[in-house]
């Protein structure tokens, strides 16, 4: 039922007169390309590598370039998933395959599939995870920085559970991960470990390494007073039926002031909606409008909740601002992230896709967009997630 | 707004109450099992909430103490390394360390410590007590202890000094290796013990030591060898330590080098065999001398050898109350003294001889000189006698004869008598003043009183001749002899009178400090220099002026003045330019103090005889003391006829046939008649003539017997004023 593979920090003691390490490497290629995957090998040189991380397009073929880089990358292991757009060398992408390679020399790595999220109890996922966590702590006992990275199919309805049960099981440990995207078709969203390609299915990897990392999450948007209560949801399903009892998006409508019948992912995009546990704001992301005049969430719902209006502010000088401290006092030499395809979508609409897009290959952010992101044991939306990477301090 | 305001009132009561169902089924938990997701996703939220709280309580706890850990660490890393620096300095000390704590144990000693005592080198270990580690060194193989000493003895020692604060000793090592060891008590009662090689120093300082003891003998030896004297050193004991080979060669004896140690009575024995003791000093003495212990004086004495030789030794102590003898070979000097003191008898002996012919030399010179002045004294007089008589008979011829060719005839013989007079006065005055410098009588003289009558006698001349004579008068008075100043001062005019042909002739007196400047100047044809100092020997002559007298050509003028300025220490110098004229000076001292009362009386004292030249009788026999008188009653203007006894005075008037005008009779006339008996004769054979007795002889006796006789007395030295009086009084 799960594929473990453990690589890295055993069999490869870290060699005390290596250069500065450069944190993990990068490449970056059409997803049309004729052989991607030649060009991601050469991108990322030289191995060995505790574990190759690939975000396919989905323009590409995902089976065979996961099957072609599984077996180029191999012993390493190799997770993938499907996107709703990358975030590349020059920022915000399309139709490409982002690899990145964590190498060996400065990371330690295991990852784990987890299959058949609708039927399966989450708390054997659990199980599985700290047995391979503790190995993987117990075999690299000088790499002290870890966390655990998760791919999660975004279609399976199931992040929210899957994030709440893995989290409590890494114990502390700094855990961030995306939901798998289809473009803006919603229709198949696909993760892979190694030659296994999945759908209803999620990839962690948990990572040691002994640069010094920083988890971080960004959210830009504020809540306002505008508030709504869902009055009649489908909630397995997050989708929806009434709110303040009238049809869920009518009514979306006419508190965020738009045109019923015009509703788009543009409008989510732009007026988004939040739930309020505690002090705390959860973005509670509409997909999309059903048939039925229903309202589809990408993130769990119920009945009874109040959802409040959010609005959004300058996502640019947010994400530059945000970007800059985490470069204080030092630089990262990359950083890794899961971009809320929202937010994406919220520049493209706001015209600050450019300025956004620089600020991502400023500050060396690669990754993909999402269709959620999880933090914790939390499943949210319109977030940006990741970890920065920093160079080992000086007096090491 | 909850509900769309655009809705009836019915619409949104219905809407309301679906909402708050909604809302009450979401409270009371009511999520049917399909919604476990969000309730999940909710509790999740909420437990993350309070994990991030509890989190940054933890993280913040973990912080505290990962910075208590990190001072801990760095506290601790400061410990060690503050461990690890006393470590490393101890060990770079050079010497070796060891520190004992107060309970005497071991507590850290660097790899130097006890190095060279390797057998005893493991035992050292941390918490060894201190009285282990000195029996342990003590029997350490290394140890070299000095004989008769144990270890257990050397062990006990080292231990009495323990307790010292500070202590230093050294200690000697197998192979003369040496250690010095410092013990030092710290101030927590522990003990510190440093150990230095001082091998090499002492090895260094030794073999400094030899250098300088051995290169010390090489240069006494060879310092001893270079004298000339022969030198033997006693020891102590008076025993034989060292000679020379110049001793060996004075004293003629061998001495072998085993003769070191020898004693001295032995050695001096062997001396006085070939030796005499010269002076006092007897070989006993000199033993006994050497067999004092200390405090012994120097010895001087001489020896004799067989082959005569004299040698002169001299004994002295030396500081470590040994002696040493010097000899030296003193023969040649001896012999050189002697031969020096022969030819020093030889040469006082020629010395007195020598001095007894040159004194008779002088003697001889002094009776030539004696008669050679009274030759011309006497000559003089003699001379004179005769002329005064020649010019009294050419005197009475002048009154007899009337026709006027036997009358210029007279007047030319008078006058040719005069000059010769003039003459033979000059060459009186310069055997005078060439005799003695007794002559002078140096008073108090009005310059007035010698220019006066000066310009009286040579007005005429000058007259004669149309020159001018001015003679500045002056009240100066000066200290001189008044009968040569007048000489000098004539002389010099008399001089520029004759030599000058037009013109005039001008005597100044100037003040010159505390002297009278007397200038003679004249128009004359001047001297030049080459001459200048020719001028003043007697009878030099310059320019032809022939037409004068007799005494002029002699030139004995200017001798006359040279020999009395320096006789009366007047300077005399001369100015001359040849065709301008000369000037003669000469400076005389100023008489001090007041001059007005004396120069009153002096003036009368100096009687103008020269209108009527009285002829006054001098009847003296004392010869400078009848000159003296001549000169003076001379210079007055009176004519003097001088006879030493009074036979002679009787056989001179007899001869001249004339009356003299007055009387100057000496008392003590020698063999013959006395003054007061030729005063007698006198009267009988003159009648009464003015006189005076002169004498030294104040007795009441002569006084009395002037007295009853109307002689009148005056007593020598004769008293210049009252003679000047009694002839003016004629």
């Amino acid at each position: 039922m799960s594929h473990d593979t453990r690589f890295g920090g055993a069999s490869n003691p870290v060699q005390p007169a290596m250069p500065q390490p450069q944190g993990p490497r990068t490449a970056e290629v059409f997803a049309n390309d004729a052989d991607p995957v030649s060009a991601l090998v050469e991108g990322l040189g030289e191995g060995p590598f505790a574990l190759i991380c690939l975000f396919v397009s989905p323009d590409g073929p995902f089976r065979a370039v996961t099957a072609e880089a599984t077996r180029r990358f191999a012993p390493a292991p190799v997770m993938s998933c499907t996107t709703a757009g990358e975030i590349g060398r020059t920022g915000y992408v399309e139709g490409r395959i982002i690899a990145v390679g964590f190498p060996a020399a400065d990371f330690a790595a295991s990852a784990v599939m987890f299959r058949s999220l609708s039927a399966s109890d989450p708390l054997s996922f659990a199980d599985e995870l700290v047995r391979s966590r503790l190995t993987l702590s117990a075999s690299v006992p000088h790499m002290e920085s870890s966390f655990a990275f998760l791919m999660v199919d975004g279609l399976s309805l199931k992040e929210d559970i899957l994030a709440a049960s893995l989290s409590p099981a890494l114990g502390g440990m700094p855990f961030f991960g995306g939901s798998a995207g289809d473009g803006v078709d919603f229709e198949r969203t696909r993760v892979a470990l190694g030659a296994e390609t999945a759908q209803d299915a999620a990839v962690l990897a948990v990572i040691r390494t002994d640069l010094p990392i920083r988890v971080f999450t960004l959210d830009h948007l504020r809540p306002t007073e505008e508030r709504m209560v869902v009055t009649e949801a489908e909630p397995g399903a997050r989708i929806v039926k009434t709110i303040n009892a009238e049809p869920a998006a009518r009514e979306y409508a006419r508190i965020v002031g738009k045109d019923p019948d015009g509703l788009d992912t543009f409008t989510f995009a732009a007026h988004p909606v939040a739930v309020r546990i505690g002090n705390r704001h959860h973005v509670r992301a509409i997909q999309r409008v059903t048939p039925s005049g229903e309202l589809q969430f990408f993130s769990a719902i119920d009945e009874g909740m109040v959802l409040t209006v959010a609005e959004s502010a300058d996502i640019s000088q947010h994400l530059e601002a945000e970007l800059s401290a985490l470069a204080n006092p030092q630089p990262p030499l990359s950083v890794l992230s899961c971009d809320c395809l929202l937010r994406r979508i919220e520049a493209e609409q706001g015209q600050t896709i450019r300025a956004l897009s620089d600020t991502l290959a400023r500050h060396r952010v690669v990754g993909f967009s999402t269709y959620g992101e999880q933090f914790g044991p939390l499943h949210v939306n319109h977030t940006m997630t990741g970890v920065a990477f920093y160079p080992r301090p000086a007096s090491d | 707004m909850l509900v769309n305001p655009n809705d009836s009132l019915e619409r949104q009561n219905e809407k309301l109450l679906r909402i708050t169902e909604a809302l009450m089924r979401r409270v009371e938990q009511k999520s049917e099992e399909s919604g476990l997701a969000y309730a999940q996703f909710e509790r999740a939220s909420l437990l993350e909430g309070r994990v991030s709280e509890r989190t940054a309580q933890l993280e913040r706890a973990l912080d505290l103490l990962q910075e208590s850990n990190a001072r801990l660490g760095q506290a601790n890393r400061e410990a060690e390394s503050a461990q690890k620096n006393l470590a490393d300095a101890i060990e770079t000390v050079a010497e070796g360390f060891a520190l004992f704590d107060s309970n005497e144990r071991l507590v850290l000693a660097n790899s130097r410590f006890c190095r060279d005592l390797y057998d005893i080198k493991p035992r050292l270990s941390q918490g060894l007590p201190f009285a282990a580690y000195v029996q342990a060194v003590s029997e350490s193989r290394e140890l070299s202890l000095p004989s008769a000493v144990t270890p257990g003895d050397w062990a006990a020692r080292r231990m009495s000094r323990h307790g010292d604060a500070h202590s230093s000793f050294n200690v000697e090592l197998k192979g003369d290796r040496w250690l010095q060891v410092s013990e030092h008590r710290t101030a927590s009662g522990g003990t510190v013990i440093l150990q230095t090689d001082v091998t090499k120093i002492l090895r260094a300082e030794r073999r400094e030591r030899e250098k300088l003891q051995h290169g010390h003998a090489q240069m006494l030896r060879a310092t001893i060898d270079h004298l000339t004297q022969g030198v033997a050193i006693f020891d102590a004991q008076a025993r034989l330590a060292g000679w020379n080979d110049r001793l060996v060669e004075l004293f003629g004896i061998a001495l072998a080098p085993s003769a070191v140690g020898a004693g001295f009575r032995a050695v001096c024995e062997r001396i006085s065999a070939s030796c005499r003791f010269v002076d006092r000093l007897t070989p006993e003495a000199l033993v006994e001398w050497a067999g004092s212990r200390a405090g012994r004086s120097s010895l001087t004495f001489e020896l004799a050898t067989e082959a005569g030789r004299i040698l002169e030794a001299f004994a002295q102590e030396l500081p470590d109350r040994g002696f040493m003898i010097s000899v030296s070979d003193v023969t040649a000097e001896r012999q050189a003294a002697r031969s020096l003191q022969q030819i020093n008898e030889l040469l006082e002996k020629r010395v007195e001889a020598r001095t007894l012919e040159l004194e008779d030399a002088l003697a001889a010179a002094e009776r030539a000189n004696a008669s050679k002045s009274r030759f011309v004294a006497a000559a003089s007089h003699d001379l004179m006698q005769p002329l005064s008589a020649a010019k009294l008979f050419v005197s009475s011829l002048r009154d007899r004869v009337e026709s006027p060719p036997a009358l210029e005839l007279a007047a030319k013989a008078g006058q040719a008598l005069g000059n010769v007079e003039e003459i033979i006065t000059a060459l009186l005055d310069i055997s005078r003043l060439d005799a003695s410098k007794d002559v002078f009588d140096v008073q108090s003289v009005p310059l007035r009183a010698v220019f006066e009558p000066l310009r009286h006698q040579l007005e005429p001349l000058a007259r004669q001749k149309g020159l001018g004579l001015h003679i500045v008068a002056s009240d100066l008075v000066v200290r001189s002899d008044p009968g040569f100043l007048r000489r000098i001062v004539q002389n010099l005019l008399s001089n520029a009178l004759r030599y000058t042909s037009t013109g005039k002739v001008l005597v100044g007196v100037r003040r010159n400090g505390g002297s009278a400047r007397i200038e003679v100047w004249d128009t004359g044809p001047g001297i030049a220099p080459e001459d200048q100092r020719l001028i003043f020997q007697e009878f030099q002559r310059l320019g032809a002026a022939s037409t004068h007298a007799a005494s002029d050509g002699l030139g004995l003028g200017l001798a006359i003045v040279e020999r009395a300025c320096h006789g009366l220490g007047h300077p005399l110098s001369l100015w001359s330019e040849p065709g301008r004229g000369s000037c003669f000076s000469l400076n005389v001292p100023l008489c001090r103090g007041p001059h007005h009362l004396p120069e009153a009386r002096t003036v009368c004292a100096e009687p103008d005889l020269t209108d009527r030249a009285p002829l006054v009788l001098l009847v003296e026999n004392d010869p400078s003391l009848a000159r003296a008188i001549t000169i003076m009653v001379e210079g007055w203007g009176a004519h003097v006829l001088h006879a030493p006894s009074g036979e002679e005075a009787l056989d001179l008037l007899a001869e001249v046939q004339l009356r003299p005008d007055a009387l100057l009779l000496d008392q003590q006339l020698g063999p013959g008649m006395t003054g007061t008996d030729l005063f007698q004769l006198m009267q009988r054979r003159f009648g009464a003539i003015p006189t005076r007795l002169l004498s030294a002889d104040r007795s009441r006796e002569l006084r009395e017997a002037c007295a009853a006789m109307g002689l009148e007395f005056m007593g020598k030295p004769i008293d210049r004023e009252r003679l000047g009086r009694f002839l003016a009084a004629l």
